[in-house]
């Protein structure tokens, strides 16, 4: 096939054949255009749990996408499909799939923040550095499991706008940050200075992308604050100002 | 003596305006200074014996000028350069003439859509026959336009846009008399076909269904009657070869894309190419790339004429990169299968037989929980224009290097909906990349590839200078030694390349020109 613009913009599922009601139909719209994000029980993963707590207005989520997200807007769905996905929310929460209740106290937690140097890479509010991942709402974006495994395992997964990137320039200097851009010439990262370092690759010897995180392990946090630490990030559901640009949700090529 | 003179020059001018007769377009190859068919003549190997610009000196290569059509939407035609005018479609309905040599407008024509239909779409360029230009519509019209005003001539609709979500987006081919012209639509349940209309009136000569009826040959590999919907959509251009007076066309997926439990069987002739009589369009031979596809494999690359000496002997064939990740070379007098070799990441076949028909790695089909498999859904190759150098005998084209998880669920027909059967996703986090490869299409070795950051979307050219001309992903419009792959000119664009560069010559400069964005971008050497 060939992409159609009218289509090309978005995932346009279409019409889904009941199966057996609309649970049936909205786990196969769950699990080909959310899973992949929020995981097949829908706990979470990069994108939020969406069974823990209720979700305002699911369907001008779905439909509009969050700005300053990775979540995209899925113009496309159809209405009927939109109930029917809505529907399977709706089930998937009443599975007895809560999340784990986050056990530390957040004040606390707050201190462990500031006392581990992790605002040196991150930012909550205005507060920060712009190396790492902004913080502001992470705990409306993150379930705590996926939190937790970020702080004691932070290489389990990279979002791949946070890549870590070392390049070797031609007179052996080495520079490593987060990939901000990269193309076929040229590469731009963002170091730990948060300032832009900027690379013809014709000037390189080499890039390496790395395939550990560039954030540190806190595995040896002891438990109390670790715990601590997650409930107090899990308090974080700030707004985070952004622009009004969502992506839109990608459709047949 | 001045009178003389000037009378000598008006009809020079004269010359230069001489319509495009079917005898040009046999012979556009001996035309470099020109550009008469989508693919640059019948045989589509966009290669051109200009040598102005060469290795030695692409690395001067500087912008002369860039027009703006103003248009939303990706800018995926070929220009058709004539004598010093060049004929761009520009989506949506609009196209241009312009003065070749400035880049400056010579007329504009607007289609009229229907009250209140969509009047968006993509659209992949002109065919010229005598002097009017045909193109194709996204409310699935053809049309014919004065070449040298741009006033519609006649307008004939293909297929009903409105209902059935045909619609149209290739650049027409125009043969002796006649204008052929493919469909859009299979993600939306229609049935593909191909189709001749008479260059002078609009009339409709032939048409051939893609997806024969039931009790037609090759109905049988159609469950029920699932081939009325069966798609096989015809959305980019064929190629032709006149000695033989064929037509050779590319067919695309089976609808719906992803989910055939409902179209059991192979599914004729989506995913093949077609051989046919230009004058009945009636099927000559055809060969099936991908049987029952689910992974939206169209046969849409160009069938690419060659005339190769095939293991000791002369042997007239037609090569196709196709999206299923091999590269095929059939016999096109009889579609008989000679060669086909892998060029991409692929975990679908373990190998072909000697037919050519895949043998298949396991279970391949789309599932609720989603199935990874190599090429991913948009193919290891595309539409993408390749090229043939015949200096070093190699074949340049794009490949896409990118896995999807394929997904499926049964669907409904709805009347104007998407027609799917699911989705795909990327494999989480897997890097896509993209290669410019050069390819031996005697033995399907790689001679030499230059990587690119990301899958790429545009096409390559060939040039008598010992060049090829390719763009990527990111926006660079690119030139490499044919010979050797080296990368010798790059410029930034600013935009995603969706088309293939051309090459044409006027008052003894070459140029090349490609469109970028909203951008006709046209380079020269400095003066």
């Amino acid at each position: 096939m060939r992409l159609l613009l009218l289509c090309a913009l978005s995932v346009c599922p279409g019409a889904i054949r009941a199966q057996s009601g609309d649970v049936e139909q909205g786990k196969a719209i769950f699990r080909s255009n959310c899973a992949f994000c929020h995981g097949l029980t829908g706990r979470g993963g990069r994108g939020p749990n969406l069974v823990s707590r209720p979700i305002k207005d699911v369907k001008s989520v779905v439909r509009n996408g969050v700005p300053g997200t990775t979540m995209p807007a899925f113009q496309d769905f159809e209405e009927a499909d939109l109930d029917r996905l809505v529907a399977y929310i709706g089930h998937l929460s009443g599975g007895g799939v809560k999340s784990a209740p986050v056990a530390g106290d957040a004040q606390a937690g707050r201190r462990v923040y500031l006392r581990s140097g992790c605002a040196g890479c991150h930012r909550i509010g205005g507060e920060g550095s712009v190396f790492g991942p902004d913080l502001t709402r992470i705990g409306a974006a993150r379930s705590p499991e996926y939190l937790r495994e970020s702080l004691v395992q932070p290489s389990a997964d990279i979002p791949p706008e946070y890549e870590g990137v070392t390049v070797t320039t031609r007179d052996g200097g080495r520079v490593s940050g987060v990939r901000v851009n990269e193309d076929t010439f040229t590469v731009q990262l963002r170091d730990a200075s948060q300032n832009f370092r900027m690379f013809q690759k014709e000037e390189l010897s080499g890039i390496a992308y790395l395939a550990k995180s560039l954030m540190p392990s806190y595995a040896a946090l002891p438990k109390q604050d670790l715990d601590n630490l997650l409930a107090y990030l899990d308090t974080l559901r700030g707004e985070v100002k952004a622009g009004a640009g969502v992506k839109k949700a990608e459709g047949i090529r | 003596m001045r009178r003389v003179l000037s009378l000598g020059l008006f009809l020079a001018g004269l010359a230069a305006a001489q319509p495009v007769s079917y005898e040009r377009l046999v012979n556009a190859r001996s035309e470099p200074q020109n550009w008469l068919t989508y693919w640059g003549d019948y045989s589509a190997v966009r290669h051109r014996e200009l040598t102005q610009i060469h290795t030695g000196n692409v690395k001067d290569l500087r912008v002369e000028w860039i027009f703006q059509t103003g248009q939303t939407g990706a800018f995926e035609t070929v220009p058709l350069v004539v004598d010093g005018i060049m004929y761009i479609t520009a989506g949506n309905g609009v196209a241009f003439a312009l003065d070749a040599r400035s880049g400056r407008q010579l007329w504009q024509y607007k289609h009229a859509f229907p009250p209140g239909e969509k009047a968006t779409g993509v659209n992949r360029g002109f065919a010229i026959l005598g002097d009017r230009l045909f193109m194709v519509t996204p409310d699935a019209h053809v049309v014919a336009l004065e070449a040298r005003t741009g006033r519609l001539i006649w307008e004939t609709e293909m297929a009903e846009y409105r209902k059935g979500q045909y619609t149209a987006t290739l650049a027409p081919l125009a043969l002796n008399g006649t204008i052929i012209s493919g469909i859009s639509g299979a993600e939306f349940g229609i049935r593909g076909f191909i189709d001749a209309y008479d260059a002078a009136t609009g009339k409709r000569v032939w048409r051939f269904w893609t997806v024969p009826a039931k009790d037609e040959p090759g109905g049988d590999t159609w469950l029920g009657d699932s081939w009325k919907r069966g798609g096989g959509s015809t959305w980019m251009t064929g190629t032709f070869d006149p000695a033989s007076n064929t037509l050779y066309w590319g067919v695309g997926n089976p609808g719906p894309d992803l989910y055939g439990k409902d179209r059991l069987g192979d599914n004729l002739y989506t995913n093949s190419l077609v051989a046919l009589d230009p004058a009945t369009g009636k099927l000559k031979w055809y060969f099936q790339f991908t049987p029952h596809d689910t992974h939206d494999w169209d046969a849409c690359e160009t069938p690419m004429l060659l005339d190769l000496n095939w293991r000791g002997k002369p042997r007239k064939v037609v090569v196709q990169a196709n999206r299923n990740g091999f590269f095929y070379v059939l016999d096109r007098e009889t579609g008989e299968f000679l060669m086909g070799t892998p060029f991409a990441r692929q975990t679908w076949a373990e190998r072909l037989d000697a037919k050519g028909r895949p043998v298949l790695k396991g279970s391949t089909e789309p599932s609720p929980e989603g199935t990874p498999l190599c090429p991913g859904l948009a193919g290891a190759a595309n539409w993408m224009a390749p090229s043939y150098n015949p200096a070093t005998g190699w074949f340049y084209f794009p490949v896409r290097e990118q896995c999807d998880v394929y997904y499926s669920s049964p669907p409904v027909y709805v009347e104007g909906k998407p027609y799917w059967g699911s989705v795909f996703r990327g494999i989480t986090d897997e890097k896509e990349w993209g290669l410019l490869k050069a390819l031996d299409p005697l033995t399907g070795e790689t001679r030499w590839d230059f990587r690119y950051f990301r899958a790429p979307w545009a096409g390559t050219l060939s040039t008598a200078g010992g060049l090829i001309f390719a763009g990527d992903e990111d926006g660079y419009l690119m030139a490499f030694d044919a010979r050797s792959g080296r990368n010798l000119w790059k410029f930034y664009t600013g935009n995603r390349l969706v088309s293939a560069p051309i090459t044409w010559e006027l008052k003894g400069r070459q140029y090349i020109t490609m469109p970028s964005g909203a951008a006709l971008i046209t380079f020269a050497l400095p003066r």
